[in-house]
């Protein structure tokens, strides 16, 4: 247990590594989601009134669609060095690899949130506060977990950039539903924070388990 | 006619039967008029599309676990048949919501987590298609429909708790006059031996598109696989 603790620390910190020696990821995600507010501004007629209203659905679409680029990512840079064999190839399990990744891309998406929120306080008026930054980081775990499973398998695939969004995005509904109710009422709708955030808690445990399970069928292959 | 033709006759006479019911045995309902008729066909078909699903989550199961080419070949059919009882359940659902509701769609949990499942079994015969055919393809879709399978009940009841507009439960709660219930048994039976049949036919094409060739070169890969996986 310890040894698979240890394996998928090595693989997040190799992949955290690789990150902050080119910096490629994180930067451009940042832009695409300061981009995705830009575009909201022009798509829908934003004032001090309905921007509370708008501004949790704009946090979640440019949330999901960098989320998809960012787990599609980690994987594409594997498969693009061969690299993946090789992790395989020595007698870490699966599991601890796969784990490894999900955690290094999670906090990778994390470091994108931290552009997003601020950017959003900034741009749309809405607060930010402790509320909104749990029920976001709750949503990241579950999604990263399955997010980085469909991302493992579709890097083996043909069309990979269709199939992510395909396979991933009806699978990440729930926290979406949940994220969705609590960045609401964080920003002043009605309806009961605690127990969309007990349903994020919920789904994490759920998605971080079964993946965890399926992550041997799709990595081994 | 071979076997097959005879089940699929069988399966067409069985659907007219309850259709016959469904027009010219069934009341009109003192509300909705003849609009009530699509109930029907419309739950029969989501409660077929629930069981071929359920026969993709246990196919999909059973490969991973054995490699079993006759699980896979089952979890590929019901994927197909258990989509197009849900496409029938959703047109259905949605011609009958235009009179009632006044609108083709609302955003019920009944509505979005039956749209979730189309699109999650949509995708399921995406990856069937771009996979490497073979053992990726089996094992990717496996994991997809067992985790589709679970998705399903999670949508449906984290939106359940907020708002639903749909028609709750009618007949377990013992609310059907005793002929409309037993059109409703009637056509339930029918629409399931249509799926039955239909499954036994996708079964018997995807074993003839896998050719006697590619059931030894697969079942032997997937067994020796298994073997070779580390006893946990």
């Amino acid at each position: 247990m310890s040894n698979t603790i240890a394996v998928a620390l090595a693989v997040a910190r190799k992949d955290l590594r690789a990150e902050w020696r080119t910096r490629e990821l994180v930067p451009a995600l940042a832009q695409f989601v300061v981009l995705a507010l830009v575009i909201a501004n022009f798509g829908f007629q934003i004032d001090s009134r309905n921007a509370p209203m708008i501004a949790p659905g704009v946090l979640w679409m440019a949330l999901v669609f960098a989320g998809l680029v960012a787990f599609g990512r980690t994987f594409a840079a594997e498969r693009e060095q061969a690299s993946l064999e090789a992790m395989l190839m020595t007698p870490a399990s699966p599991v601890a690899i796969f784990a490894g990744k999900a955690l290094a891309a999670s906090l990778l998406l994390v470091g994108c949130e931290a552009v997003l929120l601020p950017a959003l306080t900034l741009f749309f008026g809405t607060p930010l506060s402790a509320p909104i930054i749990a029920a976001v980081l709750l949503a990241t775990i579950g999604m990263a977990a399955l997010g980085c499973l469909f991302a493992a398998m579709v890097a083996r695939v043909r069309a990979r950039e269709l199939l992510l969004p395909v396979l991933t995005l009806p699978l990440w509904i729930p926290f979406i539903v949940a994220g969705g109710q609590a960045v609401q009422v964080a920003m002043g709708a009605s309806g009961t924070y605690d127990q969309a955030l007990a349903l994020l808690i919920d789904f994490d445990i759920l998605f971080v388990v079964l993946t965890s399970l399926a992550a041997r069928f799709v990595l081994d292959e | 006619m071979n076997k097959y033709e005879k089940a699929a006759a069988a399966a067409v006479g069985l659907m007219a039967l309850a259709a016959g019911a469904i027009f010219f045995y069934a009341p009109t309902d003192a509300l909705q008029h003849d609009v009530q008729r699509i109930f029907y066909l419309h739950v029969s078909s989501a409660i077929a599309a629930y069981g071929c699903f359920a026969v993709v989550l246990v196919g999909g199961a059973i490969y991973l676990r054995n490699g079993s080419l006759v699980a896979d070949r089952f979890a590929r059919a019901g994927a197909l048949v258990g989509l197009v009882f849900t496409t029938v359940t959703l047109i259905m659902g949605m011609l009958w919501a235009k009179p009632i509701w006044g609108t083709f769609w609302a955003w019920d949990a009944r509505l979005t987590s039956t749209l979730v499942l189309w699109i999650i079994y949509a995708g399921y015969l995406l990856v069937r298609r771009l996979a490497e055919p073979g053992r990726q393809a089996a094992r990717f879709a496996a994991v997809v429909g067992i985790f589709g399978f679970i998705d399903v009940p999670v949508v449906h009841f984290s939106v359940t708790w907020w708002r639903t507009q749909h028609p709750g439960p009618v007949i377990v709660n013992d609310a059907l006059p005793p002929e409309m219930l037993a059109t409703f048994l009637v056509t339930m039976a029918c629409t399931l031996a249509l799926a039955a049949v239909m499954i036994a036919i996708r079964y018997r094409l995807e074993t003839l598109a896998d050719g006697p060739v590619a059931e030894r070169a697969e079942v032997v890969p997937a067994v020796k696989a298994r073997e070779a996986e580390p006893v946990q």
